[in-house]
């Protein structure tokens, strides 16, 4: 990359400021343009698919609970370490099974990747991130809360509960083939397919990333 | 009787000009904002038009607290002395004809003693804190207003020159009513530096380095609390109002307008202040802090030199043209 200097002003143009009356100019140009303040308590952000926000775990529409299977890869992988699970099996070959499932929000850094690596997409996160509170006992999430975040998100959100983890929660870039059976894809529209999907901002079409400005201002 | 005229007229007088200061905060809240592409205050009342007197109603509320280490009466006395300062200048502002509570042949000398006077709160208010912070600040004042002190009253030579008076009122009667009579035009080299002068004497961005924030916490009103935090607040405002005051009266023909306002005779002075006031907020909005050698330098080296050759000049041309 070569570096770009201004050349250096001359003389005539320090004793008009010229760089000053630039500044000035600028500053009253934005004097009429429009604010981008969103109002937030009044204007609440509009929230796109894959919004990490309060934690849930998926209430299996089945066994009307958990679908964890306690393989413990959420609690390896969590940078923050805020996830402890607790399980207990009966005997070397049968299924273990979940006593416990805490996550402490109050550490957790948002970065999604319990979701990603849930082999059954027993773990999900939600749109919901007003859930502040005057005490850590109530950001303390244990399986039942985290069930109940669940029922909440899928009454108030109007998703789709057998689409939301999958498709939105599958890790990216990878083919079918190296994924669990519950993260590969479901039928689900042409758009959703690992060829149509972008990883981060960079590998979209120029085009469609300035729809998408627009759509955020 | 005359007397207790006098004193209502003080009162509304100070009444509006309070009012003013208030909403001068608003103004400059609302067009910095703007300028950053924010909006400003926005939620007390109609797009926050009710903000000034919730500040208000909140600083004067506020606990007054005052530091174990501080010098206490000159502490105390430091806000109200740069507050006087300040509102006493007011007397000698012709809104209009006839339209100032004390038309003195020395006006202009008068702002000037009492501007300096101002400058005597900040020293104390930053010697009293007992605190490097306020102390930094001060001192920084002390050395500004002193190099733009000079200046600022060279820079004004050349009109007292041109109108052969310092009563402000007829300063503003011997530019005309002419749109080129006014001296900005025939002074222009000295409203430039007038123009300078007066954004470092009311420590204003760029030259807001008594109160630098980036590395005097608050400067010189650092530690201050509640109300008396609001007045130096007020004396800031009011020496801006003041100042413009005196750009408007010395250069931009004081009450003159394109055509005369029979029922409300000082709204050009009025709209003309409200341009100043609004070229310091732009100014603030655009301009980061000069470094402290070289506002000195623009002060000793620029300014001062700038304005003697301007009375030199102007005095040759007066003595050609007689």
């Amino acid at each position: 990359m070569i570096i770009q200097y201004k050349p250096k002003r001359d003389w005539l143009e320090t004793i008009v400021f010229l760089e000053i009356f630039q500044g000035l100019a600028l500053t009253l140009r934005k004097l009429f343009s429009r604010p981008i303040t969103r109002q937030y308590p009044k204007e609440k952000p509009t929230f796109y698919p894959g919004f990490r926000g309060q934690h849930a775990l998926v209430r299996d529409s089945e066994s009307g609970t958990s679908k964890c299977v306690a393989c413990m890869r959420c609690a390896q992988v969590c940078p923050s370490r805020c996830i402890s699970i607790r399980y207990h099996q009966d005997d070397d070959h049968s299924p273990r099974i979940m006593d416990s499932f805490d996550i402490e929000a109050l550490r957790c850094v948002y970065c999604g990747y319990c979701v990603e690596v849930c082999p059954v997409n027993a773990i999900t996160m939600t749109d919901v991130f007003e859930y502040a509170a005057y005490d850590r006992e109530s950001i303390f999430f244990d399986k039942e809360k985290l069930l109940s975040n669940w029922d909440d998100f899928m009454r108030t959100s109007g998703y789709d509960q057998e689409t939301y983890v999958n498709p939105f929660w599958r890790p990216r870039g990878l083919p079918d083939s190296e994924l669990t059976a519950a993260s590969r894809l479901l039928p689900v529209p042409d758009d959703w397919r690992i060829e149509n999907q972008f990883i981060g901002i960079r590998s979209q079409k120029p085009e469609d990333r300035g729809q998408e400005n627009k759509h955020v201002g | 009787m005359q007397i207790l005229i006098l004193l209502i007229q003080i009162a509304v007088l100070v009444a509006i000009v309070l009012l003013h200061v208030a909403y001068a905060t608003y103004f400059e809240r609302k067009i910095i904002g703007h300028m950053q592409v924010r909006m400003g205050p926005m939620i007390v009342g109609w797009h926050g038009l009710l903000q000034p007197i919730a500040d208000g109603i909140k600083s004067f509320f506020k606990e007054d607290i005052v530091p174990e280490q501080a010098d206490k009466p000159l502490f105390l006395a430091a806000p109200i002395i740069c507050l006087v300062a300040m509102m006493v200048s007011l007397a000698v502002l012709p809104f209009a004809k006839g339209w100032a509570l004390s038309d003195i042949n020395i006006g202009l000398l008068f702002i000037f003693a009492m501007s300096s006077l101002a400058s005597y709160g900040i020293i104390l208010a930053g010697w009293a804190s007992n605190s490097k912070f306020t102390l930094l600040g001060g001192l920084r004042s002390m050395a500004q207003v002193i190099s733009y002190e000079i200046s600022l009253g060279l820079s004004l030579v050349g009109v007292m020159m041109l109108s052969g008076t310092l009563n402000l009122t007829e300063i503003v009667e011997s530019q005309g009513t002419s749109f080129f009579g006014m001296y900005i035009f025939s002074q222009p080299v000295a409203f430039f530096v007038f123009f300078v002068a007066m954004l470092a004497e009311t420590n204003r961005v760029p030259f807001d380095l008594p109160e630098a924030e980036t590395e005097l916490v608050s400067g010189y009103c650092t530690e201050y609390s509640g109300m008396r935090y609001a007045m130096f607040f007020m004396a800031e405002y009011i020496g801006m109002f003041v100042m413009a005051s005196i750009g408007v009266v010395c250069f931009l023909g004081g009450w003159n307008g394109p055509f005369a306002v029979s029922f409300f005779p000082p709204i050009w002075f009025i709209l003309k202040i409200y341009l100043i006031m609004f070229i310091f907020i732009w100014i603030r909005a655009t301009i980061p802090r000069y470094r402290y050698d070289q506002l000195m330098a623009i002060g000793w080296k620029l300014l001062i030199p700038l304005t003697l050759g301007n009375i030199f000049v102007t005095g040759l041309v007066k003595a050609i043209v007689n």
